[in-house]
């Protein structure tokens, strides 16, 4: 398979993350909308390094795992805090900076 | 390998799909994990057996390991009555189809560079992918590996303070 079938799943992965993103109020779905963008990114990279014979991009890759992990821990910090605060993780209910 | 690559894009997204339509969360990290393992699938036909052991270790198992204990944490009954509003759901679809037809726009369009390092898949494979990804990471990116540990640190104090009663 070419690097062009991989990217455009990665694409398609992305896109789905994204829109997740946008439409869920769900502060845990969000967070796992999250988690997809950044494996389709985790796959492009892989993808094009695997083209370009290059280990860069796979290198990279265990930099991103690295960072998922910590944003992981941080953001369901930050759910069960609001949890705990609001007794709801809608994130419509966020809204305490607005005028 | 061509039909590997089709089964397991399917699988990918079709399990995404259910990700971000599930009402349930729970039916949602589990449809992740499902993701995750496809996903692993492909580093597995692109010659990168660490990597797929990497994801489905740390992905599959410790990042949606804690997933599954916080919505454990969380009232379920309550949060399955979140509705969605339609409105919003009709300006992110059509926002996503454009973002889509430009990404396939540009990927279809482009030309590709020539492939330009040295470790080709007879290389990796004669060596072996886990030496080769151990030798960069200890030589050539020694320093980003050591900011990653500062990363870690300040995730763990971060996450301490976020779950913390009282600030």
């Amino acid at each position: 398979m070419s690097v062009n079938g991989y990217l455009i799943v990665a694409s398609i992965i992305f896109c789905i993350g994204a829109l997740g993103v946008l439409m869920r109020k769900n502060l845990i779905v969000v967070f796992m909308s999250l988690e997809l963008m950044f494996n389709a990114a985790n796959l492009g990279l892989v993808a094009v390094s695997s083209y370009l014979n290059l280990i860069d991009g796979d290198i990279f890759v265990i930099f991103v795992m690295v960072v998922a992990a910590a944003e992981a821990a941080i953001a369901l910090g930050i759910a069960v805090a609001f949890y705990r605060e609001k007794g709801t993780v809608d994130i419509d209910k966020a809204n305490e900076l607005k005028l | 390998m061509e039909a590997l690559f089709y089964v397991f894009s399917i699988i990918t997204i079709f399990s995404a799909l259910m990700v971000i339509t599930m009402k349930n969360p729970l039916t949602s990290a589990l449809y992740l994990v499902l993701c995750f393992f496809a996903l692993a699938g492909f580093y597995v036909i692109l010659d990168m057996q660490f990597l797929a052991a990497m994801q489905v270790l740390v992905y599959a198992g410790a990042i949606m390991v804690l997933v599954v204990l916080v919505i454990m944490l969380l009232n379920l009954s309550k949060i399955k009555k979140i509705k969605a509003d339609l409105h919003q759901i009709f300006i992110a679809v059509i926002i996503l189809i454009i973002l889509f037809a430009e990404i396939v726009l540009y990927i279809t369009k482009g030309s590709l560079k020539k492939p330009t390092g040295i470790y080709t898949r007879a290389l990796i494979n004669k060596v072996g992918n886990t030496q080769i990804i151990g030798e960069f990471l200890f030589t050539k990116y020694i320093f980003p590996f050591e900011v990653a540990s500062i990363l870690l640190l300040v995730a763990i104090i971060g996450a301490y303070l976020f779950a913390k009663k009282k600030y």
